[in-house]
């Protein structure tokens, strides 16, 4: 008796729910693709070694303001 | 004092070569960069306070010298690299293409977006840090970075418009983006250059 009043006093279900999931699911799964794809194309940019040039700036520098 | 100072700058280096190609779309020019900001940093070392945030100071510097770099030629025409990761031998001849589709695409946004885009997902940098090194309000970092995955979406799902399909399309093609679009790396590759004036504003 008291679950019919109960069940009324429910918010009725947005229908625009489980379209909004959707296109949140569709957005995680292009992200995280995005990720390892930009990963594959940058990261051995990052991991080349330092030009010798730039290391001998770096340090030449460094030992002058260590005297 | 001077040690670590040198020591922070050496450990930075990846990063900073990462975020000057982010910039300049360019090996060669990011290189001369990265040279060029580690100059500047190491003359103006004695403005930086220990214990702030170096890879801010140090982003800061670099981002400083490309938009007075790009001030002074303003209208260089470069040529956009695709990295090479786009040709690993180890990838299928599919992943590669994909790649190189992303690799257009990224080159495509403006560069203030791709910039936070990479510092976020490539470096893992916060959005405070983010904020601190692009000179920016944290809610703009975020609003970047966000724009920048919508449009790259948009773009590879060979999509005019994000709004111009349904949701399902949608989440099924940001499933298979890598496979879906010749389109959208034909109009990378014809885009109209890269938004280096939002840097310039």
């Amino acid at each position: 008796m008291d679950m019919d009043s109960s069940d009324s006093s429910k918010p009725a279900p947005s229908p625009k729910a489980p379209k909004r999931k959707a296109e949140r699911a569709g957005e995680d799964a292009f992200d995280l693709w995005l990720q390892r794809g930009l990963h594959q194309l940058y990261d051995d940019v990052a991991a080349e070694p330092i030009p010798p040039e730039l290391m001998r700036l770096i340090e030449e520098d460094r030992s002058r303001r260590g005297k | 004092m001077a040690n670590e100072f040198h020591g922070q700058v050496i450990a930075l280096l990846p990063r900073l070569r990462v975020q000057a190609l982010a910039l300049t779309r360019n090996r060669a020019a990011a290189d001369d960069l990265v040279q060029d900001a580690v100059a500047n940093a190491l003359a103006a070392q004695n403005s930086f306070t220990p214990g702030t945030n170096f890879a801010a100071w140090m982003h800061r510097i670099l981002r400083n010298r490309f938009i007075s770099t790009l001030r002074k030629q303003r209208e260089t025409t470069d040529i956009e690299d695709v990295p090479a990761g786009a040709f690993a031998v180890s990838a299928t001849h599919e992943d590669r293409l994909v790649l190189k589709e992303l690799g257009n695409a990224v080159n495509r946004l403006p560069a203030d977006q791709r910039e936070a885009l990479f510092m976020v997902v490539l470096q893992g940098m916060s959005y405070e840090d983010v904020a601190e090194a692009t000179g920016c309000a944290v809610g703009t970092a975020k609003s970047r970075v966000f724009r920048a995955r919508r449009q790259l979406q948009t773009w590879l799902a060979g999509e005019e418009s994000a709004e111009a399909t349904t949701e399902e399309q949608r989440t099924e093609r940001a499933r298979i983006s890598g496979r879906s679009s010749e389109r959208g790396g034909q109009r990378a590759r014809n885009g109209s250059g890269v938004g280096e004036h939002h840097l310039l504003a």
